[in-house]
């Protein structure tokens, strides 16, 4: 069992979780302008990523680059793992490696509480990722409370690169926002991830 | 069996390779400068991709970013390809993905022929993605063959995006270089990649 085995179905049951599959979580969060430099970068790669269509090509040339450009915004005050192991809770099944993960933490060399947003990449669609996404999500849990820095709300990310959809959890109540953006419409996209960081969203 | 199974050993061994002596292949090559563009994302990536250390975040911090320059630099002309399933002949074991390749056909959506230069990202280790760059430099040969379209040399990189180790196959002949190059020399990998676009290397 890992993190890759949940479905959103087996994931709700397992952990006896309250969802709202039609929540608004990013309506009234306000967009933040990309810098130039990503515009260019993401004029550049977004065409080639989508010619590839490969997850580690949509990972690399997209994702990677909005998650670097939200830990510049925060002046690097947080930090941005990728591809890292996430070893939790075995018995429960909450192991294996996260596409991306946010730590509120500044420390780059090793992962330090509190984790903060869960990214999960896929090929082609970004409900494909909730189930594996929320696991995570569950795990950055109870790894921030085992080493006593809770937050009230772990947020996740499911995304093609092109398109984005997120995830918010409280407790035990799990809210899945009930739009899904384009990375055409990046400002928004990073005016939401900005809000998740500072616990707004 | 796919590429990932080969050692250089096995490699040489079972594809019956004649291994050239030892020489500093591409000293003489010219550094080609980093785009201003460029520069400003090592500077971000580098130390965030060497801080997380897999080999997922060394590919899309500074790997992809160089094969991306690449294309550029080439004006679009070349394509760039990551993590695409390349088999080409499952009985020699010459199956599996390629973390990058480059091909000297424009277009992005299918692989077309000339295949011509092969890289295999390693979290430490470049002489452990010696015997599987090899193998994937073999099985496009074969690519190129069977589309009529062989072109005198293939070429190939082992890299921890830190570090680039290069290669050139010549039919049955493997040069393997005795320098490697930092990616704090960006502008003599660009040079060397370039060159080996150009078949000059």
């Amino acid at each position: 069992m890992a993190y890759g085995n949940f479905t959103l179905e087996t994931v709700r049951k397992t952990f006896r979780l309250e969802t709202d599959e039609a929540a608004d979580i990013s309506s009234d969060i306000e967009s933040v302008a990309p810098s130039t430099e990503l515009s260019k970068i993401l004029a550049r790669n977004v065409p080639v990523a989508i010619g590839i269509n490969t997850e580690k090509a949509k990972s690399e040339m997209i994702v990677a680059n909005v998650l670097l450009e939200l830990r510049e915004q925060f002046e690097r005050r947080i930090s941005v793992f990728s591809g890292i192991d996430f070893n939790v809770d075995a018995e429960s099944g909450l192991t294996g490696v996260c596409d991306f993960l946010i730590s509120l933490s500044p420390t780059q060399f090793h992962l330090e509480t509190p984790v903060i947003i869960l990214v999960e990449a896929k090929k082609d669609d970004p409900t494909n990722g909730l189930g594996q996404c929320v696991a995570e999500m569950i795990a950055a849990q109870r790894f921030n409370k085992e080493k006593g820095n809770n937050l009230p709300c772990i947020y996740g990310a499911t995304t093609t690169g092109t398109m984005w959809q997120f995830l918010k959890l409280e407790g035990i109540n799990l809210h899945i926002d009930n739009a899904v953006y384009s990375i055409g419409q990046c400002d928004k996209i990073l005016g939401i991830l900005g809000s998740m960081v500072e616990q707004k969203a | 069996m796919s590429y990932s199974s080969f050692t250089l050993d096995r490699v040489k061994t079972e594809f019956q390779l004649e291994i050239a002596m030892p020489t500093n292949l591409f000293c003489d090559i010219a550094p080609v400068a980093p785009s201003a563009h460029l520069t400003k994302e090592l500077e971000r990536n580098v130390p965030v991709a060497l801080a997380i250390g897999t080999e997922k975040a060394r590919s899309e911090m500074i790997v992809g970013d160089v094969l991306l320059e690449l294309r550029e630099h080439f004006d679009r002309r070349i394509s760039l390809f990551s993590g695409i399933d390349f088999s080409v002949d499952v009985e020699k074991g010459l199956t599996g993905m390629c973390d990058f390749l480059v091909s000297l056909s424009p277009v992005l959506f299918v692989l077309e022929a000339p295949i011509i230069v092969l890289v295999e990202a390693k979290k430490d280790d470049l002489l452990e993605g010696l015997g599987q760059c090899v193998a994937e430099m073999i099985a496009a040969q074969q690519f190129n063959a069977e589309r009529e379209n062989s072109i005198p040399y293939i070429y190939g990189v082992s890299t921890t995006g830190a570090d680039w180790r290069f290669l050139k196959l010549g039919g049955q002949q493997l040069h393997i270089d005795t320098e490697f190059y930092s990616i704090h020399g960006c502008d003599k990998i660009l040079g060397i990649l370039s060159s080996m676009v150009e078949q000059k290397a």
